[in-house]
């Protein structure tokens, strides 16, 4: 990290940056990450709207999985991971010493790179979340795996095998099963995490159309690696660049008219 | 030649030639048991020799031909060495001639050779061995009742007869009278806690001593019944036989296990024989210091004691090996821990033994009888060698094998899964038992048929803590709690060392050790094939996990 670097990060301050109408869902401040000794995210910034996709860009290593995974805590599970900060989810402390994880998790769902459904039923799968709640009425399962499958744009496709192993399923269908697994249980928070990297065109597709259904009820945050996926699907986009978050505004200023140097070459593909 | 040694051709012929040695091995060893062992069910043919003796008298011999070896003689006036067989007879009637079998030397036989007798018959009883003879007459309370040709049918009638009450009386001495001495010894058991307890008032005296004598009275009418069938075994008198050599045998049929006259038999026959003969050795108990009759308590205590053993390993092993990969954080003493493990598959086997006698059975088993079972000392309760030591111990010996093979397991589980079932907002504790650990079944299984193999061959341990020559009730039976941890048990691995090393008639033992060693292979098979299809019916539930 050269100093020109550091300075560059430190000047910019973007609680500031206009989210006029929008309600604020989460919101990070002065958030620092280390992996040991190496710091992996710096003095990061920002609010998060509800009910809007935010999109987090930038090269490899950016730090982009490592922010978004500070959102559900799934860092926690890393030993040498040490994080300092304020994270808030609807003005609560995330990182507060009482906070309950698995609750916090329940509220901000998460969807992997690549798909990770259960060896277990289509079925199971979808009301896994649930049945950890303690959800056993089969009328009220059955109304919220139909919901669920229906908000992930696969209910069509599976109705008639729901009791078939997941595993089964292609790649595409698989991704589409986690998200209606992580919709299932209705979190207010949906993090994905590069979800469309490991389909083909026609899948990613039908998973940008869904993120455009889903965001009517949920907050989402995803990352990705494509900038078109990004123009294409968020409302709000931050490029981020070696643990800082270098630019963070509306999507279409961000692509139009980027403010910064750095921004400008990634999305024109100097670099990245 | 150059060429050849260059492409690495010669490595290749080096690994073909020791996968085939293995092979070979492996099979040899299987055909070996099971030939040597099987034959024995074979009904033999009975041979009749006529032989000359040095001093020039001739003797008969009848009996069955087990073995053949070459001894070589030097002639005298040619100098040149002869090879001359000698056959090993089995000419059985061991209350007569001392021994059962005899080495013959071909040379002195004089009689045609081979000259199979028709009529001879072979009448296994349940002391002394085998009877060769020929059938001569039935007697029964003195009086000649069947000559010649009437004497077979009778006989088969007797013996079948015989057969059926004693199956009633098996019934009665081993299930009704031995559920008496059961409850009797536990009325005696229960009248030393109270007195222990100074409880033991006359109110309670007269409660025992009601239900004692309910028992006593039944005991004896069960005993009447008992007396009765004995008499009318009795009453059916028996069979005299003349044997080689010209003396006569009385047989009383309530000696006789079965007969068979295996020169006159069909193959179809000698095949059901064969089966009926296998029949007898699984499901029939010991007789004669374990050289005759079956194994079928060693079968029970081998099966008993490995599933025991297996229900105790098996939770501990797997508990162990999740908490050391999923929360212990690494460091110095979990690697510590983690080679100790290693080690501890490395001790020997009678190393554990002698733990489980000291700890196990001393100081375990003696806090026991001192907590609980104090007023039955000075006779201990589960201060002594027992089955559940036995278990314990070979729990014991087989920990490591299923902690590291369930860790392996646990460290296949992709961590995408542990965050797919941590981001729906399980515990870590969830998230293990319903997703890591149902998915590392088919290791845990692994581990599980490497520990019950190793646990059902294993021998010397046992010895130390459990395992007796001839235990007088199996460790399960029809008295609650119906398996009683605290007996002695049979084992099929100590059946082997002891029929053919401890027995005092070694040709007798002989086809009886292979067979032993043929039926511990096939209970391992058996109970390995068992876990192995349960463990590939997982398998194919997860198989798509690898991508």
């Amino acid at each position: 990290m050269s100093e020109q670097n550091m300075s560059v990060a430190l000047d910019r301050d973007h609680r500031g940056m206009t989210l006029e109408g929008e309600e604020i869902a989460m919101e990070v401040k002065d958030w620092n990450l280390y992996y040991g000794s190496k710091q992996a995210l710096q003095n990061i910034n920002m609010q998060l709207p509800k009910n809007r996709v935010t999109a987090f860009i930038g090269p490899s290593g950016c730090g982009k999985s490592t922010l978004l995974r500070c959102f559900n805590r799934m860092n926690d599970l890393i030993s040498i991971v040490r994080v300092d900060g304020e994270m808030t989810l609807y003005g609560e402390d995330m990182y507060a010493k009482q906070m309950d994880v698995a609750a916090l998790r329940r509220r901000v769902g998460m969807v992997f790179q690549k798909p990770n459904p259960f060896p277990k039923s289509i079925y199971e799968n979808v009301c896994y979340g649930l049945r950890l709640q303690g959800l056993n009425d089969k009328a009220v399962l059955d109304e919220t795996v139909e919901w669920a499958l229906k908000g992930a744009g696969l209910w069509e496709e599976v109705k008639d095998r729901l009791d078939e192993n997941a595993l089964g399923m292609s790649g595409g269908q698989q991704q589409r099963l986690c998200i209606a697994r992580a919709i299932a249980i209705k979190p207010e928070v949906l993090l994905l995490d590069e979800p469309t990297s490991a389909l083909d065109p026609i899948s990613t597709l039908a998973i940008e159309e869904l993120i455009f259904e889903l965001k009517k009820e949920f907050t989402i945050l995803i990352v990705t690696h494509n900038m078109q996926q990004a123009a294409r699907v968020s409302d709000y986009t931050a490029f981020m660049y070696m643990g800082d978050l270098i630019e963070y505004t509306d999507t279409d200023s961000l692509f139009t008219n980027p403010q910064f140097k750095r921004t400008e070459d990634y999305i024109s593909g100097r670099y990245g | 030649m150059k060429a050849w040694f260059k492409e690495g051709e010669h490595w290749v012929w080096f690994s073909a030639a020791s996968v085939s040695i293995s092979v070979v091995l492996v099979v040899g060893l299987l055909l070996m048991i099971s030939i040597r062992g099987l034959v024995h069910f074979w009904p033999h043919e009975v041979y009749d020799y006529q032989l000359q003796s040095e001093n020039g008298q001739t003797e008969q011999i009848v009996g069955e031909l087990h073995d053949t070896k070459l001894k070589e003689i030097k002639n005298s006036e040619s100098g040149m060495i002869e090879k001359i067989p000698q056959f090993l007879m089995k000419v059985g009637n061991r209350d007569i001639y001392g021994i059962d079998f005899r080495w013959i030397n071909t040379a002195d036989i004089i009689g045609r050779q081979d000259r199979l007798d028709n009529g001879v018959t072979v009448i296994e009883r349940f002391e002394y061995g085998n009877v060769y003879g020929h059938l001569q007459t039935i007697i029964q309370e003195g009086q000649v009742v069947a000559e010649q040709k009437q004497v077979l049918p009778m006989m088969h009638q007797l013996v079948e007869a015989s057969q059926t009450l004693y199956q009633r009386i098996n019934h009665i001495e081993k299930v009704t009278l031995g559920g008496i001495n059961y409850q009797l010894e536990q009325l005696r058991l229960e009248q030393k806690k109270l007195q222990a307890e100074d409880q033991y008032d006359t109110e309670a005296e007269s409660a025992l001593n009601q239900q004692r004598d309910e028992l006593n009275a039944e005991f004896r009418e069960q005993q009447a019944v008992l007396k009765g069938l004995y008499s009318q075994l009795n009453r059916m008198g028996e069979v005299s036989l003349s044997l080689a050599g010209g003396q006569v045998i009385q047989v009383p049929f309530k000696s006789i296990v079965r007969f068979w006259q295996p020169n006159n038999m069909s193959v179809f026959e000698k095949t059901g024989f064969f089966f009926n003969s296998i029949g007898h050795f699984l499901f029939g108990e010991p007789r004669e210091a374990n050289t005759e009759g079956g194994v079928f308590p060693a079968i029970v205590g081998t099966i008993t004691m490995v599933i025991l053993m297996a229900i105790f390993v098996t939770p501990m092993g797997v508990i162990a090996a999740v908490y050391m990969s999923e929360y212990a954080k690494e460091g110095l003493v979990l690697k510590i821990v983690r080679i100790s493990i290693n080690n501890l598959a490395g001790v020997p086997s009678i190393v554990f033994g002698i733990f489980g006698l000291g700890f196990f059975v001393y100081i375990i088993g003696g806090s026991i009888d001192d907590l609980f079972y104090e007023y039955a000392l000075p006779s201990p309760t589960f201060g002594t060698p027992a089955l559940l030591w036995a278990s314990l111990t070979m729990a014991l010996l087989t920990l490591p094998v299923v902690i590291v093979s369930t860790q392996e397991g646990l460290s296949r589980i992709p961590t995408a899964l542990r965050e797919g079932g941590l981001a729906l907002g399980a515990t870590q504790s969830e998230t293990i038992m319903k997703i890591v650990l149902p998915m590392s079944m088919p290791a845990i299984m692994t581990g599980l048929i490497l520990a019950v193999a190793r646990a059902a061959g294993e021998v010397a341990p046992l010895m130390l803590v459990g395992v007796v020559k001839l235990a007088p009730e199996l460790p399960i039976d029809f008295n609650a709690p119906f398996i009683h941890l605290d007996r002695k048990f049979m084992h099929l691995g100590f059946h082997i060392y002891d029929v053919g090393f401890q027995s005092p008639n070694v040709e007798a033992s002989q086809p009886l050790v292979y067979a032993t060693s043929l039926l511990l292979v096939l209970i391992i098979v058996g109970l390995n094939l068992g876990a192995i299809t349960i463990r590939n019916r997982l398998r194919e539930k997860y198989k798509a996990l690898g991508n």
